[in-house]
C-alpha cells in the first residue's frame, strides 16, 4: 500500500524581472508516493531545479510561486512561513544541491556542519551527536574520520557524499537530488550514483531525482518526469519511457543516447562511421548543405603531429606530497587529416597532452614535433608559427567568449593576427567563417554578443575563431560535454564536416565515449598519465581488453541498460 | 538502432566507499604539527622581511651624494665663506662615517637593536628614541585602536545590512557611511573642531591633554587624555566607518548567494546561525587583508588629523621631522613605520591561519 508523500498542483514559478515575467514552471501538476524513486529530466532552461527549488521551499526572489499548491504531509509549503519552513525540514524535505562540491561551509569541519544541523534541530541528544554524525557517513560508505577534516581537504566525490549524509541527518521522508553527480569525474559519478540508489532501497525515503541527463535517471528511477519549457510533458514509468514514449520530445531526447559499443553507432543526423566509410558517403547533412565558400588549396604541405616518450611532472601539489606525473611516457602520431580521440577520467593526464602540444606547458622529457618544429624547444616569441596551425577548441562556451564583444570583433582577431586580410576583406573572412561552422544569417550572428547565443551557438564561435587561422590541426578538449544532448550532435557534425571537407586533422579529448566513436578513427585511453589501451575506436570500444576500459564503458549511464 | 545487454547493475561489485585515494591518515598530532610549522614559516617571513626593510633603510641614505655635515655645509657655503672651527664642529654635530661600509652596517645594525637612533636635530638635545617613545603610545591608542574598533562596528553594520537587503537597515547605514567616507579627513576634523570644540566648546582644540595634567596612569590623568582624543577619534571613526561596512556589505552579499548558504538554509539551520557562523564568517576574509593594511598605516597615516589637532603622536612628529629636515628622526619614524606594517601582515597572516583552515597548508 502507498501513501501519498507529495502532491503538486497546477504549479507555476514566475521569475520577475521588472515588466516582463518568465514563467519557469507552468501548469505543473504530479503526486509522489512513499518510498518511490523517481526522476525529473529535462535539458537547461526546462525549469527542472525551479520546480525542486520551490518543493524545497527554497524558491527565492525573482523566483515566485505564483499559483497552484505544493502539498506536503498534508500541508501547503508554497505558503508556509520561513519560520514553519525551517521546522519541517528536519522529517521533512531535504535537498542536494548541484555543485554538492560548494555546498559545504569551507571554514567549517565536517564534524561542526553535522552539529549545526542537530543544535538547529535539537533531534539528536548532544552527547549523541558525535556518535551519530560518524554513524551517518557510514552510510554514504566514508570512514569516521571525514568528520575531523575540512571540506577543501576532501576530493569532489566525498564532498558531494558529506552533502548527502547531511541532508541524510535531517531524517527526511522526501529528498530532492538537483543534478547531485553532474560535477563529477565519470568513474565517481558513477559510484555516487551507486550509493545513491543503495541508499534510498535501504533507508526508503521517497527520492526525487533531477537530471539532464537521461540516461542516469532511466537507469536509477522508476517513474520519470519528463519536462520541457516549464511543463512536464509526460509522466510514467522508465520502462514504458524506453519502450514507448508517447511525448515527441522524450522520443527526441531518447534518440540521442547510444551504446559506444554498439556495432552501429549513430545519433540523429549523424550516420554510422563504418557504414559511411563503406560507401564513401560523406556525411548526409553536409552533402545537402555545401558551404558557400570554396576549400582552400593549400593541403599539400600538411604536417603530423609526432609525440615521443612524453612526460611531464608536476612539483608536488601541497608540502610532504610526492609529485605528479601527469604525462608518463605517451607515444602518438596524428596523421594530416586524422582524428584521434584521447579518453580517460579526470586526472588523466588528457587535457594536459593538450597543453604540451599546444605549448602552453613545457614537456618534462620526451619530445614533441609539429612538421620539423620541436614544440618543447620552441621560445615566447616564436608561438606564433605554431598556433597559426595547431587550434584549440575549448570546453566551456561560455566563459571562452569576452562578454563584451560582439562575435565580430572575437573572430577579427584572430583573422588580423594570422591573415593579411584587413578591414572589409577581413569581414568577409569572419562571415564566411560564421557561414562554415552554420550560423547564417551570418551579418545578424556576427553583431550579436555571447549573452545572446544558446550554448551550441556560442560552441560554434568558438570553433569559428579555432578555425580563423586556417589551421591544420583542431584539439578539442571536451567541446560537447557543457552543452545540452539535443545541441551535441549538430555540433560533433560540423567538427566532423571539418575534417572531411577541409582536412583538419583532429585530436579529440573526451571522457565521453560516445561521442568519441562518433567523430574518431584511433582512440588512446589514458590512465595515470599512461596509455592502457589504443587501436581503432570502434574495436577498441566493442572489445576492450584492459580492466580501466571496461570500467570506463560500465560507468556510462545507458537507458538501454534497464531494458 | 541496437541495443546491447549490459551487464547487470552491481555486477562490477560494491561501489569503492572513497573513489579516489586522498591522504585521510593524518591524525590530530599532524594537525598541531602543521600549525606549528605554519606559525613558524609565517615569523620566519616576518623577520626575513624586518630585515631586509632595515638593510634597505641603511643603504638608501648612503646612495645619495656626500653626509648631511656636507649638505649642511654647502647649505651654510651659499651665505659665505665657511670657517674651519664651523666645519669641524657641524662635523662633530653631524657626524662623519668611518670605517668601510660593513663595519658601518654593522654598528647601525648594532644601533638599531639598542633602538639608538641619535639625536634629534629640531628637539636637540633630545634623543629620537626618547621622542618616538613619547608620541607613539598617543598614536597606537589613538588610531589603533579606533582603526579596530572601525573594522568591528563597520563589519557588524556591513553583515546587517547585507542580511537585511533592501530594508532601512541596509540603506541607511550604507548610504551614512559612503557620505561620511566622501568626505576629506581634514575637512571633517576641522568641521568637529569648529562646531563641538570652537562654538559649543564641548571638547578641547588641542592636545593630548590639558595644560595642567602631568601624564601618568592615574585615572584623572587617563579620563583627561580620553576627554582629548574624543574629537580625533571620532574623526577617523566618521571617515573609515564607511569603506568597512560597504566592503563587508558587498562580499557578505556575495557569500549569501553561494551554495553552502543555500544548503545551510536548506537544512533548516537558524536565520542568526546561517547569516553568522556561514555567510559572515567566510565574507569577513577577504576584509582582512583590508584591515591589515589599515592597521599597518596606523603609525604613518595620521598624519593629518594630529595636525589639525596639535595631537602629540606620531604623524605630528613625522611632519615636524620632515618640514625641520630631521634625518635622524625621519629616518627612525620610517623604520618605524615600515615595522608597523610589517607587524600588521604578520597579525593579520597568523589571523587568516585562525579563521581559515585553506591557509594552513
Amino acid at each position: 500500500m502507498t501513501e501519498t508523500v507529495l502532491e503538486v498542483t497546477d504549479l507555476d514559478v514566475d521569475y520577475n524581472t521588472g515588466e516582463d515575467a518568465t514563467h519557469a514552471v507552468r501548469h505543473v501538476s504530479f503526486t509522489l508516493e512513499q518510498g518511490e524513486f523517481v526522476g525529473l529530466v529535462g535539458e537547461s532552461g526546462s525549469g527542472k531545479s525551479t520546480l525542486g527549488f520551490a518543493i524545497a521551499g527554497l524558491s527565492k526572489p525573482p523566483a515566485v510561486v505564483t499559483r497552484g499548491r505544493i502539498l506536503f504531509d498534508g500541508r501547503d509549503i508554497a505558503s508556509m512561513s520561513r519560520e514553519e519552513l525551517r521546522e519541517q525540514r528536519h522529517g521533512g524535505v531535504a535537498m542536494v544541491l548541484q555543485s554538492g562540491m560548494n555546498a559545504l561551509n569551507p571554514v567549517r569541519s565536517i564534524r561542526n556542519h553535522f552539529r549545526d544541523i542537530f543544535e538547529a534541530h535539537g533531534h539528536v541528544d548532544k552527547r549523541h551527536w558525535d556518535a551519530r554524525a560518524a554513524e551517518i557517513v557510514g552510510k554514504v560508505e566514508l570512514p569516521p574520520q571525514v568528520l575531523d577534516r575540512y571540506p577543501g581537504e576532501l576530493s569532489g566525490g566525498m564532498r558531494q557524499r558529506v552533502s548527502i549524509a547531511l541532508a541524510l541527518s535531517l531524517e527526511p521522508q522526501l529528498m530532492v537530488f538537483d543534478e547531485p553527480t553532474t560535477a563529477l569525474d565519470v568513474l565517481v559519478q558513477h559510484a555516487v550514483m551507486n550509493t545513491i540508489i543503495e541508499l534510498q532501497k535501504r533507508e526508503n525515503f521517497t527520492a526525487l531525482l533531477i537530471s539532464h541527463d537521461l540516461g542516469i535517471v532511466l537507469e536509477s528511477a522508476q517513474r520519470v518526469l519528463v519536462m520541457h519549457e516549464g511543463e512536464i510533458v509526460e509522466d510514467a514509468t522508465a520502462r514504458q519511457i524506453l519502450k514507448k514514449p508517447k511525448d515527441d520530445y522524450t522520443k527526441m531526447l531518447l534518440s540521442h543516447y547510444a551504446d559506444p559499443r554498439g556495432e552501429v553507432v549513430e545519433l540523429p543526423g549523424f550516420e554510422d562511421r563504418a557504414a559511411r566509410a563503406k560507401t564513401g558517403a560523406k556525411r548526409a547533412d553536409a552533402a545537402a548543405h555545401p558551404p558557400t565558400v570554396s576549400p582552400r588549396e593549400r593541403r599539400t604541405d600538411q604536417k603530423a603531429i609526432v609525440v615521443e616518450d612524453l612526460v611531464k611532472v608536476y612539483p608536488p601539489p601541497r608540502r610532504g606530497e610526492r609529485e605528479v606525473r601527469a604525462v608518463d611516457g605517451v607515444s602518438f602520431t596524428l596523421e594530416p587529416g586524422a582524428s584521434l580521440a584521447l579518453v580517460g577520467a579526470s586526472g588523466s593526464g588528457k587535457s594536459t597532452i593538450a597543453k604540451l602540444i599546444t605549448a602552453v606547458e613545457k614537456p618534462t622529457s620526451g619530445s614533441v614535433k609539429f612538421g620539423d618544429l620541436d614544440v618543447g624547444k620552441l621560445r615566447r616569441g616564436q608561438f606564433r608559427s605554431l598556433h597559426r596551425d595547431v587550434q584549440m577548441v575549448f570546453q566551456d562556451p561560455y566563459s571562452a567568449l569576452n562578454p563584451l564583444h560582439t562575435v565580430e570583433y572575437t573572430l577579427t582577431r584572430p583573422v588580423a593576427n594570422f591573415t593579411k586580410l584587413r578591414g572589409q576583406d577581413a569581414r568577409r573572412r569572419v562571415l564566411e567563417l560564421l557561414d562554415i561552422v552554420g550560423l547564417s544569417p551570418v551579418e545578424e550572428f556576427a553583431a550579436k554578443l555571447p549573452h545572446q547565443l544558446s550554448g551550441g551557438q556560442r560552441q560554434r564561435v568558438v570553433i569559428a575563431r579555432a578555425l580563423a587561422s586556417d589551421p591544420q590541426v583542431i584539439i578539442a578538449d571536451e567541446p560537447v560535454s557543457m552543452l545540452d544532448v539535443s545541441l551535441r550532435a549538430g555540433v560533433l557534425a560540423l567538427l566532423e564536416d571539418l575534417r572531411e571537407q577541409w582536412g583538419v586533422s583532429m585530436l579529440y579529448i573526451t571522457h565521453d565515449l560516445l561521442s568519441a566513436r562518433l567523430v574518431t578513427d584511433n582512440i588512446m585511453v589514458l590512465n595515470h598519465g599512461k596509455v592502457v589501451e589504443r587501436g581503432d575506436t570502434a574495436e577498441v570500444l566493442r572489445h576492450p581488453k584492459d580492466e580501466y576500459t571496461v570500467k570506463l564503458l560500465d560507468a556510462i549511464p545507458n537507458p538501454r541498460k534497464v531494458a | 538502432m541496437t541495443s546491447v545487454t549490459a551487464a547487470p547493475r552491481g555486477a562490477e561489485g560494491k561501489a569503492k566507499s572513497v573513489e579516489d585515494d586522498l591522504p585521510l591518515q593524518t591524525d590530530s598530532s599532524g594537525r598541531a604539527r602543521q600549525t606549528t610549522l605554519f606559525v613558524l614559516r609565517k615569523l620566519g617571513l616576518f623577520v626575513l622581511t624586518l630585515w631586509a626593510a632595515v638593510t634597505v633603510n641603511f643603504i638608501l641614505p648612503r646612495l645619495m651624494p656626500g653626509t648631511p655635515a656636507d649638505a649642511a655645509l654647502a647649505k651654510l657655503a651659499q651665505n659665505g665663506p665657511v670657517s674651519d672651527a664651523t666645519k669641524a664642529a657641524i662635523e662633530a654635530q653631524l657626524g662623519v662615517p668611518t670605517g668601510n661600509i660593513f663595519e658601518q652596517y654593522v654598528s647601525y645594525l648594532h644601533q638599531v637593536i639598542t633602538l639608538d637612533f641619535g639625536v634629534s636635530y629640531t628637539f636637540y638635545p633630545q634623543t629620537v628614541a626618547e621622542l618616538v617613545s613619547t608620541a607613539l603610545p598617543y598614536t597606537l591608542v589613538l588610531v589603533g585602536a579606533v582603526t579596530i574598533i572601525a573594522f568591528i562596528l563597520g563589519t557588524l553594520l556591513g553583515v546587517l545590512a547585507a542580511w537585511k537587503r533592501g530594508t532601512w537597515l541596509d540603506a541607511l547605514p550604507t548610504l551614512a557611511g559612503s557620505f561620511a567616507s566622501a568626505f576629506p579627513y581634514f575637512w571633517t576634523a576641522l568641521l568637529l573642531l569648529f562646531f563641538a570644540g570652537y562654538v559649543w566648546r564641548l571638547f578641547p582644540t588641542s592636545g593630548a591633554y590639558g595644560p595642567t595634567a602631568t601624564p601618568n596612569l592615574s585615572f584623572a590623568f587617563l579620563g583627561d587624555a580620553l576627554y582629548h582624543a574624543f574629537l580625533p577619534a571620532l574623526t577617523i571613526l566618521i571617515t573609515s566607518l564607511g569603506g568597512w561596512i560597504l566592503g563587508m556589505r558587498n562580499t557578505m552579499i556575495s557569500t549569501l548567494g553561494d551554495d553552502y548558504v543555500t544548503f545551510a538554509e536548506a537544512n533548516g539551520l537558524k536565520p542568526r546561525v546561517v547569516a553568522l557562523r556561514y555567510a559572515a564568517r567566510n565574507a569577513i576574509l577577504p576584509n582582512l587583508t583590508s584591515f591589515g593594511l589599515a592597521l599597518g598605516g596606523v603609525v604613518g597615516g595620521s598624519i593629518l588629523v594630529e595636525r589639525v589637532f596639535g595631537y602629540p603622536g606620531v604623524g605630528y612628529l613625522l611632519f615636524n621631522a620632515v618640514t625641520n629636515q630631521d634625518y635622524p628622526l625621519m629616518q627612525a619614524l620610517f623604520l618605524m613605520i615600515t615595522l608597523s606594517v610589517l607587524v600588521a601582515n604578520f597579525l593579520v597572516d597568523i589571523l587568516y591561519g585562525v579563521l581559515d583552515p585553506r591557509t594552513r597548508r
